[in-house]
């Protein structure tokens, strides 16, 4: 049955597309929400009677292209289909919402779907493939010039990912003869020598780091997703769904190659250095959808770090940081989308008064800023808690306290919008669902944050016990970070220069594709000293 | 020993596509290098696990062994998916250029369109 995620929305867009705008709309909205009905669904038959396989033309498992819903992947199917309906809410009275749009817009959570619950290397190198083309056509949709650009480089390098990903499994489909996952994972203690993987490891890794967009690889994320002609919508589903993708094939590919291969020290510190990067090339931007593109770069770097520190806490902290990111970041996308039609700029420096202007978009805002920085008692709080707690170490805590410093950073410079005289006299009311939709996953934000515990023992099934006293100290060190940030923003970065000039380097498509062959080779040279 | 055979004529390939997309700032050139990436990595996939002398598994022959039907029925799909790529890259590139009359990759934040 979970073939119904992949090919409903597949085929509901079809017919959305296909007939005429004023019966496709309720079309669309009766289906998103039958289809988070059978989410929900499918995520209590999970949770009571174990995975599900449902395999095609009835082969035997193993043998047969797969689709397969264990916990973590029945709840990433949960998450998008969720924040979906909260995007389609959104969109629903928009000007860009037309037939050519949704029809793309909701094939894609289909494939999404399909990549969350491949557990086939060939249909994940499809899904992946065909996921490209519709992200690189909604990006451009508008045909603006700059768009075109971005798009075309999207397109073009994440086509180069997938050729790695399709050769990886050509190598892996010589050794074995499978192609299924959980048959690989299988297989792999078998093997006489582990350094027959190191190959298709670097391969795979690869064509999964650039969809996560880690250290070198990350020059195509803010491009594609700060684009300023494509819709807020596209820009959100980039950021909170579509890039968390890579971040699940990421795990499962590790996992995969467990027996075999384990690199988590190596990319431990790809994430850090990727979350420092995210955070410094941030600051340095001026137009508010850079900004948190920059900033989305910067929390996959974290996410990483949580999944490489080696601990079961740290890992499904991880995880829950995944749907925190995703909740916040498409909060934060949306009420930019909204932001910019009332004061029709991006420029982080020229928008001031948000309280008064438009109160309930701040309050959006104020709550996911809170949940991003990891404020107490929002979820961020609670998945930064769990990945600290993964470790005992005093350097790797400094570590992450930096990374959640430079987080703190560089919210405060974009809070500086919030205050300050409104600007136009008149408050011009935007899409009330629009705001319903903003205000209630900001809200969602808190809750999730204020029944964590609750929410990590029955979402992600891993019960957490939270140590008051620990986390009151965590609280007390957040607020001690703030006031200094804010010293920090005020004193030193609200004049500089030097940050602005950094935040514009960029690589050529070309620089692109060159850092890709050196993270290749980077790996390769890893892999063979150390196995 | 003979080292000139399919699998690394792949490899080969596959790294001389990937060097094109590393040298070449034609767009058009990049298109073209993804294609002989791409043809690389059929070549390897049909080519691996290849015994001679086996037969097709095709009808009831038994005095040989059946030749693996899984990476051809695979690389069926990847090739119509190559096209796939290789034409919305084509289109893209010619609006871009016809709206824009821009062929390469350029670092020129104004040819890109890019403001702030």
């Amino acid at each position: 049955m979970l073939g119904i995620f992949v090919i409903a929305p597949i085929l509901i867009g079809t017919i959305a597309y296909l007939i005429r705008d004023d019966w496709a709309k309720p079309l669309v909205y009766l289906f998103q929400i039958s289809f988070v009905l059978f989410a929900i669904n499918q995520f209590l038959t999970v949770k009571l009677s174990g995975p599900i396989i449902w395999n095609t033309g009835d082969y035997s498992d193993g043998v047969a292209l797969s689709l397969y819903a264990d916990p973590l992947s029945i709840f990433m199917v949960l998450m998008t289909a969720f924040i979906y309906l909260a995007f389609l809410i959104y969109a629903g009275n928009t000007e860009y919402f037309h037939s050519k749009f949704y029809f793309l817009f909701i094939v894609l959570e289909g494939l999404i779907m399909g990549l969350f619950l491949s557990s086939d290397l060939f249909n994940i190198f499809v899904f992946s493939e065909v996921s490209t083309i519709v992200v690189s056509i909604l990006i451009m949709i508008n045909k603006e010039k700059q768009a075109i650009y971005d798009g075309m480089i999207y397109f073009f390098v994440n086509v180069l990912g997938s050729s790695f990903l399709l050769f990886g499994a050509a190598m892996i489909y010589r050794t074995f003869g499978l192609l299924d996952l959980r048959a690989i994972h299988a297989a792999i203690p078998l093997l006489t020598d582990p350094k027959a993987m190191i190959l298709p490891y670097a391969m795979l890794m690869v064509a999964v780091s650039n969809k996560t967009a880690v250290m070198p690889l990350f020059s195509w994320l803010p491009k594609a997703h700060g684009t300023p002609s494509a819709p807020p919508v596209i820009s959100a589903v980039l950021s909170g769904l579509y890039i968390k993708s890579g971040v699940y094939l990421f795990i499962r590919f590790n996992q995969m190659f467990e027996p075999a291969i384990n690199m988590q020290p190596f990319f431990f510190w790809v994430g850090f250095f990727t979350s420092i990067l995210g955070v410094i090339m941030a600051l340095g931007q001026r137009d508010i959808k850079l900004f948190l593109a920059y900033s989305t770069v910067s929390q996959v770097g974290l996410i990483i770090v949580g999944l490489n520190m080696g601990t079961a806490i740290a890992y499904y902290g991880a995880i829950f940081h995944i749907f925190n990111h995703a909740l916040f970041k498409s909060t934060l996308f949306l009420s930019a989308g909204l932001i910019e039609k009332e004061y029709g700029d991006r420029n982080i420096d020229k928008i001031r008064g948000l309280l008064k202007q438009m109160p309930w978009v701040a309050l959006a805002i104020i709550l996911s800023v809170l949940g991003i920085t990891g404020a107490p008692f929002f979820n961020g709080s609670i998945s930064k808690y769990m990945i600290a707690s993964g470790t005992d170490d005093f350097w790797i805590t400094l570590l992450l306290n930096i990374i959640n410093f430079g987080t703190i950073l560089s919210y405060v410079k974009f809070s500086t919008m919030l205050f300050g005289k409104r600007i136009k006299p008149t408050y011009i009311l935007p899409e009330n669902f629009s705001l319903i939709a903003v205000v209630s996953m900001g809200i969602v934000t808190l809750l999730t944050g204020l029944f964590g515990a609750n929410f990590s023992d029955y979402f992600i099934g891993f019960s957490l016990e939270i140590d008051t006293l620990e986390y009151f100290k965590k609280g007390l060190i957040y607020i001690l970070m703030l006031l200094g940030s804010i010293a920090i923003y005020k004193g030193v970065l609200k004049r500089n220069q030097f940050l602005l000039r950094i935040g514009k380097s960029e690589l050529t498509f070309n620089g692109i594709v060159t850092v890709m062959s050196g993270y290749f080779i980077m790996i390769l040279l890893f892999l063979i000293v150390f196995l | 020993m003979n080292f000139i055979f399919g699998e690394i004529a792949g490899i080969l390939i596959f790294f001389i596509g990937l060097c094109g997309l590393m040298i070449n700032k034609s767009i058009l050139k990049t298109i073209m290098s993804l294609t002989v990436m791409e043809s690389g990595i059929i070549l390897f996939f049909i080519t691996i696990n290849y015994t001679p002398d086996s037969v097709p598994p095709i009808g009831q022959a038994q005095e040989a062994a059946f030749a693996d039907p899984v990476p051809a029925a695979l690389m069926i799909t990847a090739i119509v998916i190559g096209i796939g790529i290789t034409a919305i890259g084509l289109t893209m590139f010619m609006h871009y250029k016809q709206k824009h009359g821009i062929t390469h990759w350029t670092r020129d934040r104004e040819q890109q369109g890019r403001g702030l």
